[in-house]
């Protein structure tokens, strides 16, 4: 029999089964010539027991919502656990420019992908809809000034679409964080001062196309659609039904403009 | 589908180690709202390095090593006296244990007792016990954790049983008087 006597550690590791087979065997053995250290073997495994019995009933627990969140992938939550909180105060210009910025970057880093593009819309519909100073930068009055406006910072001849038979009136349009460039935003209000939103975007890279998808965002609906380098969102706090009826109305504005576009500005 | 989905769903191997992790951050604590949020620093850190993770090692363990640097360096800077009396040393109270006993659990006297005296076991030899009587990890693998030699393994887990023998002798003792 080799190695004898026996170290301390060699009865920790007998007792928790970590000795290779061999060596194992010959330390059973001297454990059962010596009592004194049989009697601390069993100690040992009595107290690995009664540490396990203690400590078990914990994995069975429920799991916290907030540790289920941390599991997923940040990139693809932290947008949404950043500007929730921006999202309920909601309105001050320096909030929505900083979380522009921030929105900005999340989808720099997620380009082209849908989703991001209908949390972008609800954001920032949400943001501006619920000011009730300012939620636009010019206002509908001044329709062609805006509509050129933005049309030369997005580099692509823009048009309002025309929402009166639906109920709805522009109100204005004001220049938003876009993706690599900046979007443009239309806001139009009905009688019973309920805010829809068109957001506008246009990339260098053409996206995906898709057709409409819908998403809901914090009580924000959206309909979506890309169309190669361009997206659009109509955005608003409707149902379902109402909002892809002007989306469908957007639609086919769009669509025809693009069939006959105007001289551009 | 796009309106119902959620956006991204919870990693299924995190999730799966999500218990143990807890259980080890509330030894590491003993506290349960501190020990939810020290797991919840570990996954953040974890998304962070996850390039560092050798797909097919042990996650468990990875993550118990991220769990501890964690620890102990939040526990540095909040505490740095805590960490001189009770990371390292033998004696002493292990401050801030307040772990409840469960009923349930508390239906054996000698859980709720073993559940106490693990408090009462400096955070350093807690550690090294909980790894390798109850998670099972092997001598090697805990130094890798805790950034030790295994002899400082072997040690720590050493006093550590000999401590919660003593404990348990003077329990035992009084409740022989009591007979």
């Amino acid at each position: 029999m080799s190695g004898l006597p026996l170290s301390e550690e060699d009865l920790h590791a007998f007792a928790d089964n970590q000795l290779p087979p061999e060596r194992s065997q010959e330390v059973a053995a001297v454990i059962a010539r010596e009592p004194a250290l049989a009697g601390r073997v069993a100690e040992i495994k009595r107290q690995n027991a009664l540490l396990r019995d203690a400590l078990d009933p914990w994995l069975a627990e429920t799991l916290p919502r907030k540790l289920l969140h941390a599991s997923a992938h940040p990139r693809r939550v932290s947008l949404w656990r950043r500007l929730r909180p921006a999202l309920a105060v909601a309105a001050t210009l320096v909030i929505g420019v900083a979380t522009g910025w921030y929105g900005r970057d999340e989808v720099l880093r997620r380009e082209g992908t849908p989703v991001t593009f209908s949390r972008q819309a609800a954001l920032t519909h949400a943001l501006y809809a619920a000011d009730q100073n300012r939620p636009v930068e010019v206002w509908a009055a001044d329709e062609q000034r805006l509509v050129n406006w933005l049309s030369k910072r997005l580099n692509f001849p823009l048009r309002a679409p025309d929402l009166n038979s639906l109920g709805f009136s522009l109100v204005g349009g004001r220049l938003v964080a876009g993706n690599e460039k900046p979007g443009a935003l239309f806001m139009y209000e009905n009688t019973d001062k309920q805010r829809i939103s068109l957001l506008v975007r246009r990339d260098d890279v053409p996206s995906h196309e898709t057709a409409f998808r819908y998403a809901k965002e914090d009580g924000v609906s959206v309909f979506y659609w890309i169309d190669d380098t361009c997206g659009y969102a109509i955005s608003g706090r409707v149902d379902k039904p109402q909002l892809l009826a002007i989306a469908r109305v957007v639609y086919g504005q769009l669509a025809a403009f693009e069939a006959a576009p105007p001289p551009r500005p | 589908m796009a309106d119902k989905l959620p956006d991204a769903l919870p990693n299924p191997d995190l999730v799966a180690a999500l218990p143990r992790l807890r259980r080890y951050a509330r030894v590491l604590t003993g506290d349960l709202h501190r020990a939810d949020d020290l797991v919840q620093d570990t996954l953040a850190r974890a998304w962070e390095k996850r390039q560092l993770w050798r797909a097919g090692s042990d996650l468990r363990a990875w993550l118990f090593t991220i769990m501890h640097n964690v620890h102990v360096n939040q526990f540095s800077m909040r505490q740095r006296e805590y960490a001189q009396t009770s990371l390292d040393a033998d004696d002493g109270p292990a401050a801030g244990w307040e772990i409840p006993v469960r009923a349930t659990q508390a239906d054996r006297v000698e859980l709720a007792e073993v559940l106490e005296q693990i408090g009462r076991l400096p955070v350093a030899q807690r550690e090294v016990l909980i790894l390798a009587a109850v998670e099972e990890l092997r001598y090697e693998e805990i130094g890798d954790v805790l950034g030790v030699p295994i002899g400082t393994v072997m040690s720590r887990l050493s006093r550590a049983r000999d401590k919660l023998r003593r404990m348990n002798a003077d329990t035992t003792s009084s409740l022989k008087v009591v007979k």
